[in-house]
């Protein structure tokens, strides 16, 4: 690599360092507590996926260019320039990293790998490295931000279709999935798929809500990336939306990051305050039963059911509460995994990592810690409210041959709703 | 399009949720020749914006998106 390359990827480093970020560079003591937190590592026993080890290659690189004893004897203070063999290095122990930050929650200094390993994303996306699989996701998005009228009447035509079953659903054949709705109080964003919209749509019909549907998907695969400028632009779709409907609120549909995509990242990167607040579906449904606006059978899940804290809507979303009361709304027999909500272990399956073939071994090994944990609750049904979790549980389900049943909260509500409509709430 | 156009690859993404039918048109798109030809059928309709969107910004093409019998139909073109 040319001296010119390795000073701009440097450079990246430098523009990205803040205050914050040079402190946790500094004050990493070594102590490896983080190991013992990082179900990859547990999972694989696999060096580089060791919390400290991922950042100590941002560590070495910053000493290399920035730290004076580093620049003037790099081989006794282990500093090294950015070069192919650490850029390899990085790659995999940052796009296999999950962003849980449970190595956050356990570590005396509460360093934040994950924000570390946002430096390494930009530094690898400015080295032509940053993984492929997610920027064509991100870039599929963008293009219908950009283009909406070639996707505009496919999208509408799939959501009639989906209309025309939760009337099924409900017995009520006014039911409706408005969209461009202006005036309602709720901007609804789901997922690409029917199976976010469907449950979604019955709960708001039978809440009486003023609410219109997105045109957009709220997944936003530029976020995994480590790319803010795509993440704005795909979380730009449905926020400037929200904006020209004049809606009350955003509600996100049950997906992990991109609660937190719209909940905590979006005012930072667009520089603009929100004028409506954002809400998890979860959130409102727990009001909705709460206030008495919905009815559910407090007996219709059978069998013991427990659940999965996703990261992002738990440990760093700050949703522990709404998901358990609405469960335990539902179901006689909960029985909460051991440990829960701040301490809660990932799947294995965030950061977009399902979508990126190259670490499907290594995923699927990492998930031992949510096995033994699922297998000692002896719960035959899990509720986890994030689509890349259920994926990965479905996964591991089928690899350690659990008789377990994964769903998202939602499908459980419209079951338990008295309903005059005969159809299941999911195909 | 003429369902006589030769198929090189046959994906089954039936059941699968998206961006999963994407992300699998995607990882098999180098596995047929530049000027090959993907027949991939899918069940979630997020596809129909998905695939499209995928081949548009990645420089393929979609000879094909239809609904067919409650499922998703797609002719996708290597381009480059």
């Amino acid at each position: 690599m040319e001296t010119q390359q390795l000073t701009t990827l440097a450079g990246v480093i430098d523009k990205k360092m803040n205050r914050q970020l040079k402190q946790y560079i500094d004050i990493c003591a070594r102590c490896a507590i983080c190991k013992d937190a990082c179900h990859q590592y547990v999972g694989t026993g696999d060096f580089k996926y060791l919390p400290a080890r991922r950042a100590e290659l941002i560590r070495q690189i910053y000493k290399k260019y920035f730290d004076k004893a580093g620049r003037f004897v790099p081989a006794l203070y282990e500093a090294r320039d950015p070069d192919e063999n650490l850029l390899e290095e990085l790659y995999e122990s940052t796009y296999a990293c999950t962003a849980c930050r449970r190595c956050m929650y356990f570590c005396p200094f509460s360093i934040d790998t994950a924000w570390i390993l946002s430096v390494a994303k930009a530094m690898l996306i400015a080295a032509g490295m940053g993984n492929e699989m997610l920027s064509q996701l991100a870039d599929a998005a963008i293009m219908k931000g950009d283009q909406p009228e070639l996707f505009r009447d496919v999208l509408v035509s799939g959501f009639k279709d989906i209309e025309a079953e939760v009337r099924e659903i409900t017995g009520d054949p006014s039911a409706e999935i408005p969209v461009d709705k202006e005036g309602a109080d709720i901007l609804y964003v789901g997922l690409a798929g029917a199976h976010s919209i469907r449950p979604a749509a019955v709960i708001f019909h039978e809440a009486g809500a003023s609410w219109t549907l997105s045109l957009f998907e709220s997944a936003n695969y530029g976020f995994f990336l480590g790319d803010a400028e795509k993440a704005r632009k795909i979380a730009d779709r449905y926020m400037d939306e929200a904006l020209r409907l004049g809606v009350k609120e955003v509600v996100i549909t049950e997906c992990g990051h991109a609660y937190r995509v719209a909940k905590i990242f979006h005012e930072a990167w667009s520089g603009k305050k929100h004028p409506f607040r954002v809400r998890h579906i979860l959130e409102v449904i727990d009001e909705y039963i709460t206030d008495g606006r919905i009815t559910v059978d407090p007996g219709s899940v059978k069998g013991a059911i427990t659940y999965h804290d996703p990261c992002q809507i738990g440990r760093n979303g700050g949703l522990f509460e709404e998901p358990r009361r609405i469960v335990r709304a539902l179901a006689a027999d909960f029985r909460d995994l051991t440990p829960n909500r701040e301490q809660q272990w990932c799947c294995g399956g965030g950061g977009g990592i399902v979508a990126m073939s190259e670490f499907d071994e290594d995923r699927i090994k990492s998930g031992a810690k949510k096995v033994e944990q699922i297998r000692a609750t002896g719960a035959t049904i899990i509720a986890a409210p994030c689509e890349n979790c259920r994926l990965q549980l479905e996964q591991l389900r089928d690899h350690h041959e659990l008789d377990l049943h994964i769903t998202p909260i939602m499908d459980l509500v419209v079951e338990a709703m008295p309903l005059a409509g005969t159809k299941a709430a999911q195909a | 399009m003429s369902d006589e156009t030769k198929v090189d690859l046959e994906l089954d993404l039936k059941g699968l949720l998206c961006p999963l039918p994407m992300v699998k048109v995607s990882q098999n798109i180098t596995n047929v020749p530049v000027g090959g030809v993907i027949r991939a059928v899918a069940t979630d309709p997020g596809a129909m914006a998905d695939i499209p969107a995928w081949a548009k910004s990645t420089g393929n093409e979609v000879l094909k998106a239809e609904k067919e019998d409650g499922e998703f139909v797609f002719l996708v073109k290597r381009v480059k």
